[in-house]
């Protein structure tokens, strides 16, 4: 079950975030940035779901025989 | 002047009867758009000699009896992510101000084959995703209806051009409703057709794996015309499909008797933001359609919350994939709304990522099934009218008033149509999906609600 973070917690989270992507964050913009960063974790919790393994992703994808394409 | 133009088809049969020059549908073009353009910011660029240009070549061609379809002699304008040889292709930003291409993009060049004339480049959403922003080199473009409102975007010119009568089509893209969305705001017809039915190839892109071209009409059947020229498998683009592509005007007059539409209900019925306006809307689209003999019936589908996560996740990964460097080197180069996007694409892991795609897989099979049994869906394209600029929902949330981005995800073909005007005259809309590949349903289906409403005797706003 998805726990919110704290704010301590998610601000860190955040700040590591930017930092591994190499982003520098203007400061008047951080606040606005972090609150929708916690709107999107929240959104992404509901991706989390238990599915089988042969649920595959829709990027799995087929080769063709090089004859099919003449 | 008239605010609005004859149909595409209508100028096709004056062109062809002699009785219109396309010189003078492109000067008559241009003189609406020189009346207008300056309080509407539809155009980032007039290309006023290569339209004239291309007018009397298209004349001189039909002249030669040279017919290059349907499209030949009309006048056009492309998004401004559509490459143009040679001409600006600027993607409304600051970073691509003085971006050249030296090829047309495929789109583009099936206009030019066709005979069309191009009028310019249109406003977009920067990037296609940060909009409206007042920080960026060209201001955004205002909805006609009101200009104190937004069009929705991204293909907001697109959507201006046509609302304010400058043209009567234009290309969009849709990422994730970006042409159903302005359609449905500024009151056209817009399609997003089926994933891989046109060509992306020379379009810059959002999200690879989300990113669909299509137009925005004036008209069904505008738009149907225009996407019988966009249309086509192109062997360089991975996604684009080795289809037939189908007379897509063949069957609009057909009515919609016998078919069976569902609606997935649950998606916007007891939605945060939806106004009670929308679901009269829809409600009356379904009764229109139950009364021309379509078996509309509610149906139902996964949580629109999962179709939305899914689509957000991958589309912020991708287009940060797609920005990374210039986002490392130039973030203050973009709209703010721009960057603090691109931003949150950076927080999404690998792992969130494949959940997403695999959650993708789950919908659009859950789409599949449920229209394995209807012909089409009926439900809202927007939760609401276009708000006005000072009111604009928060960019950065993931509450959004559009509810397009479901079939951006799946892949099927939907667009929007206009059903009527709310209380604050600014239009509602309704959204039709299909299964894939057939789009034709799609436009049968929103000819027959633009007729059935009596959107089509309803007069552009006045300039």
């Amino acid at each position: 079950m998805f726990a919110p973070p704290s704010d301590t917690a998610l601000e860190s989270e955040f700040d590591c975030l930017m930092a591994r992507a190499g982003l520098t964050i203007p400061p008047a913009r951080r606040a606005g940035y972090l609150a929708a960063f916690a709107d999107l974790r929240s959104q992404i919790a509901l991706l989390h779901t238990t599915r089988s393994a042969a649920v595959e992703p829709s990027n799995v994808f087929r080769l063709v025989s090089p004859e099919s394409t003449r | 002047m008239n605010p609005d133009q004859p149909s595409i088809a209508e100028m096709g049969r004056q062109l062809r009867a002699g009785t219109v020059t396309s010189l003078a549908l492109t000067r008559d073009a241009l003189a609406r758009i020189e009346a207008r353009d300056g309080a509407l910011h539809a155009f980032i660029l007039v290309t006023a000699e290569r339209a004239l240009a291309d007018a009397r070549q298209a004349d001189s061609d039909l002249a030669a009896g040279h017919d290059h379809g349907p499209m030949h002699g009309i006048p056009f304008a492309l998004k401004d992510i559509y490459d143009t040889a040679g001409i600006a292709t600027t993607c409304h930003s600051k970073l691509r101000r003085h971006h050249v291409p030296e090829q047309d993009s495929v789109v583009a060049a099936h206009f030019a084959e066709g005979g069309a004339v191009l009028l310019g480049k249109l406003a977009t959403h920067e990037f296609a995703i940060g909009g409206p922003s007042f920080d960026l080199p060209w201001p955004p473009s205002r909805n006609p209806w009101n200009t104190e409102h937004i069009t929705g975007g991204s293909s907001s010119g697109s959507a201006t051009a046509i609302a304010s009568g400058m043209l009567r089509m234009a290309t969009g893209s849709d990422t994730g409703g970006s042409i159903r969305g302005p359609a449905a705001w500024c009151g056209l017809a817009g399609i997003k057709p089926t994933y891989g039915r046109v060509s992306r190839r020379g379009v810059f892109p959002l999200s690879w794996t989300l990113d669909h071209c299509g137009p925005l009409a004036r008209s069904v059947e505008d738009a149907a015309i225009t996407l019988q020229v966009m249309a086509g498998h192109d062997k360089q683009d991975p996604a684009s499909a080795d289809v037939p592509v189908p007379d897509f005007r063949a069957g609009l007059v057909r009515g919609v008797a016998g078919l069976r539409i569902g609606i997935p209900r649950a998606f916007f019925a007891a939605a945060k933001m939806v106004t009670p306006e929308v679901l009269a809307a829809i409600d009356r689209a379904a009764h229109l359609l139950c009364d021309a003999g379509a078996k509309v019936e509610d149906v139902a589908l996964p949580d629109y919350a999962i179709f939305a996560a899914a689509g957000r996740v991958i589309m912020l990964s991708e287009a940060f994939a797609i920005h990374r460097i210039d986002m490392q080197n130039r973030l203050l180069d973009y709209a703010e709304i721009t960057s603090g996007r691109f931003v949150l694409g950076a927080v999404i892991t690998g792992p969130d990522y494949v959940d997403a795609l695999r959650a993708r897989r789950e919908l659009t099979d859950a789409v599949n099934a449920v229209l394995s049994s209807c012909d089409a869906l009926l439900t809202a394209s927007s939760l609401t009218t276009a708000p006005r600029f000072d009111a604009v929902p928060d960019a950065l949330s993931s509450l959004s008033p559009m509810q397009t981005i479901p079939f951006n995800v799946t892949g099927h073909p939907a667009m929007s149509v206009p059903v009527g005007l709310a209380a604050d005259g600014l239009p509602l809309s309704v959204q039709i999906a299909g299964r894939p590949f057939d789009e034709p349903t799609v436009l049968r289906i929103g000819r027959a609600i633009e007729t059935l409403s009596g959107w089509e005797n309803v007069p552009l706003p006045a300039g």
